[in-house]
């Protein structure tokens, strides 16, 4: 049956995969296989083949090695795949703040970088806190940059919760802070974090699906369930009324999401079709604009 | 690599026949989710879904004793909608005995089952259940199970012979798991809700042919136009896409023998 959906964009993505009037950025991927799970969309090229089936013009991503192993055997990672396809990709520098060493040199590895964009912050994965102070110098000087920062946000951390998020907004008011996840399970906190900080967006992994960790037999990397990770149908039109669709962009966590899902979230979530485009690609196209990626 | 791309046809011609979908009002609800059936038909319409086999969000967050019944009453003159009740150990006399509870399906059009172990607090095994679990086998009816990977295979060992369907297997990539159950366990069947990662229901059908996924949304636990646009535009045969559509939950319940 044909949907009752008025969205022309929605139509577009069901009859082709895609839209011509709504490409989508996606702002949270990653790349390389994960020690906890089978992926297929390695290689390489199914990875761009499916970016590529669902309207993918641009892609920020960080190597999932580089947060959960070798951080800078990742970063270098990342670095092979934005000179492979540069137009298509944009990394994010991953910053582990348990690596004394590599903190001491981040600014100078970063800057030797070509077409990074940010940094990569996962909190809870190196079990320090977002507004503790080994994280100041990288902080410092993505606000001096104005770089954006990617943090894995999750509701009820001890490490990156959206309370959390809201402080370093407050301390580094030029950073682009987009929290990955959206504050899983704590939505109505990092919606509030959105409206208040001008910087602070809420970016959209996880949030297509309800997380039921008795359904995970090794549990989750992300210790916390709320009672609200049951469900998320509602969630993106109650971010759209209360933080407008100006402060949410798209991502997938790639390969995580299929990037179909994430859109088919989008394209019939109850908003219209001018939120649609904010999130899926002129949000982040704002953003991408007010940064100059390394090496240019 | 999957070098195939298979188009979907865009046509609206698929027949959408959600296999896990609730309405009701459980006490944290979603930000939007259907009250009634009347509002889980308008969420199916606007996604473009025709059918549904339906619980109820009481018969997983409360008590099936209360929900089981009025389920099936308030579906009964809703064609589109089909009711699926969820079991209990009938030791505690919460369920009547096997024959009877079977008589009591039959009598209020229920061909199909859940089993909420994690939420009711039971044990999925043939201690508990072993006489209604060999009479859902004898009668060809489906069971969906609720349930992790590694208590999933241990059900199984148990009822090799029994239709299941596994549900919301994710959304993490579970396939270490679930992969030795599927090649071992013809009657396993999986519903795609939670086949969310880029490439798992490509490689599902690739591995296990087009019999055994079932198209399945969650919701209002998810969007369901989210599971409705990722089978449509998954990257496989169109004829395998409206098995997995509609195709194997008709066939499913057209087995069974009640």
């Amino acid at each position: 049956m044909k949907p009752s959906n008025p969205s022309l964009l929605a139509a577009d993505f069901l009859a082709k995969g895609y839209s011509d009037d709504c490409p989508l950025i996606e702002t949270h991927a990653h790349y390389g296989p994960y020690q906890g799970a089978y992926l297929p969309v390695e290689p390489h090229e199914n990875r761009v083949h499916a970016f590529q089936r669902a309207g993918v013009t641009k892609a920020l991503f960080s190597a999932q090695s580089a947060i959960l192993g070798d951080v800078d055997a990742g970063n270098a990672m990342t670095q092979k795949v934005v000179d492979r396809e540069p137009e298509l990709f944009a990394g994010y520098w991953v910053v582990n703040p348990r690596n004394a060493e590599h903190m001491a040199r981040l600014a100078g590895d970063y800057e030797n970088t070509h077409g990074f964009v940010g940094f990569k912050l996962g909190p809870a994965y190196h079990t320090y806190p977002l507004d503790g102070p080994a994280y100041a110098p990288a902080l410092e000087y993505a606000d001096a940059h104005k770089l954006i920062v990617l943090v894995h946000t999750w509701g009820g951390s001890a490490f990156d919760s959206p309370q959390q998020v809201a402080t370093v907004a407050g301390r580094y008011p030029q950073v682009a802070f987009l929290m990955g996840h959206s504050g899983f399970g704590d939505f109505e906190t990092a919606v509030a974090v959105a409206r208040h900080h001008e910087h602070a967006y809420l970016e959209l992994t996880c949030v297509y699906a309800a997380h039921d960790f008795a359904m995970l037999p090794a549990g989750s990397s992300t210790p916390i369930q709320l009672a609200s990770s049951l469900h998320v149908n509602g969630i993106i039109e109650y971010m759209v009324e209360h933080a407008t669709s100006k402060k949410i962009v798209f991502g997938t966590d790639m390969p995580w999401y299929s990037p179909h899902f994430a859109a088919g979230a989008i394209m019939y979530a109850r908003i219209d079709d001018e939120a649609r485009k904010d999130i899926c690609h002129r949000n982040a196209r704002r953003l991408l604009d007010r940064v100059t990626p390394t090496d240019t | 690599m999957r070098k195939a791309s298979h188009a979907y046809l865009g046509s609206y011609a698929m027949d959408f026949f959600d296999c896990n979908c609730s309405y009701g009002t459980p006490a944290y609800p979603p930000f939007r989710f259907a009250r009634t059936p009347d509002q889980l038909l308008e969420a199916m319409d606007f996604c473009g879904i025709d059918r549904g086999l339906v619980y109820r969000a009481g018969m997983r967050f409360g008590s099936p004793l209360l929900w089981n019944d009025p389920t099936a009453a308030d579906l009964a003159n809703e064609p589109r909608l089909e009711p699926a009740w969820a079991v209990l150990p009938h030791q505690t006399g919460e369920q009547p005995p096997p024959e009877q509870f079977l008589s009591q399906m039959q009598a209020s059009g229920v061909r199909a089952l859940w089993a909420f172990p994690n939420e009711h607090h039971y044990r999925l095994d043939g201690l508990t259940f072993a006489g209604l679990l060999e009479a859902l086998t004898a009668n060809h009816i489906p069971l969906f199970v609720k349930l992790n990977a590694i208590e999933l295979g241990d059900f199984m060992r148990e009822f090799p012979d029994l239709t299941a369907v596994a549900v919301n297997q994710g959304p993490h990539s579970l396939e270490r798991y679930l992969r030795p159950l599927f090649d071992a366990y013809p009657n396993l069947h999986l519903d795609t809700s939670y086949l969310i990662v880029e490439g798992l229901i490509e490689e599902f059908c690739e591995r296990y042919g087009p019999g055994r996924l079932l198209f399945g949304s969650a919701f209002p636990d998810n969007c369901a136009g989210a599971a409705m646009l990722r089978l449509a535009q998954a990257d496989i045969p169109e004829d395998t896409k409206e098995a997995v559509a509609a195709g194997n939950l008709d066939r499913l319940l057209a087995e069974v023998q009640i």
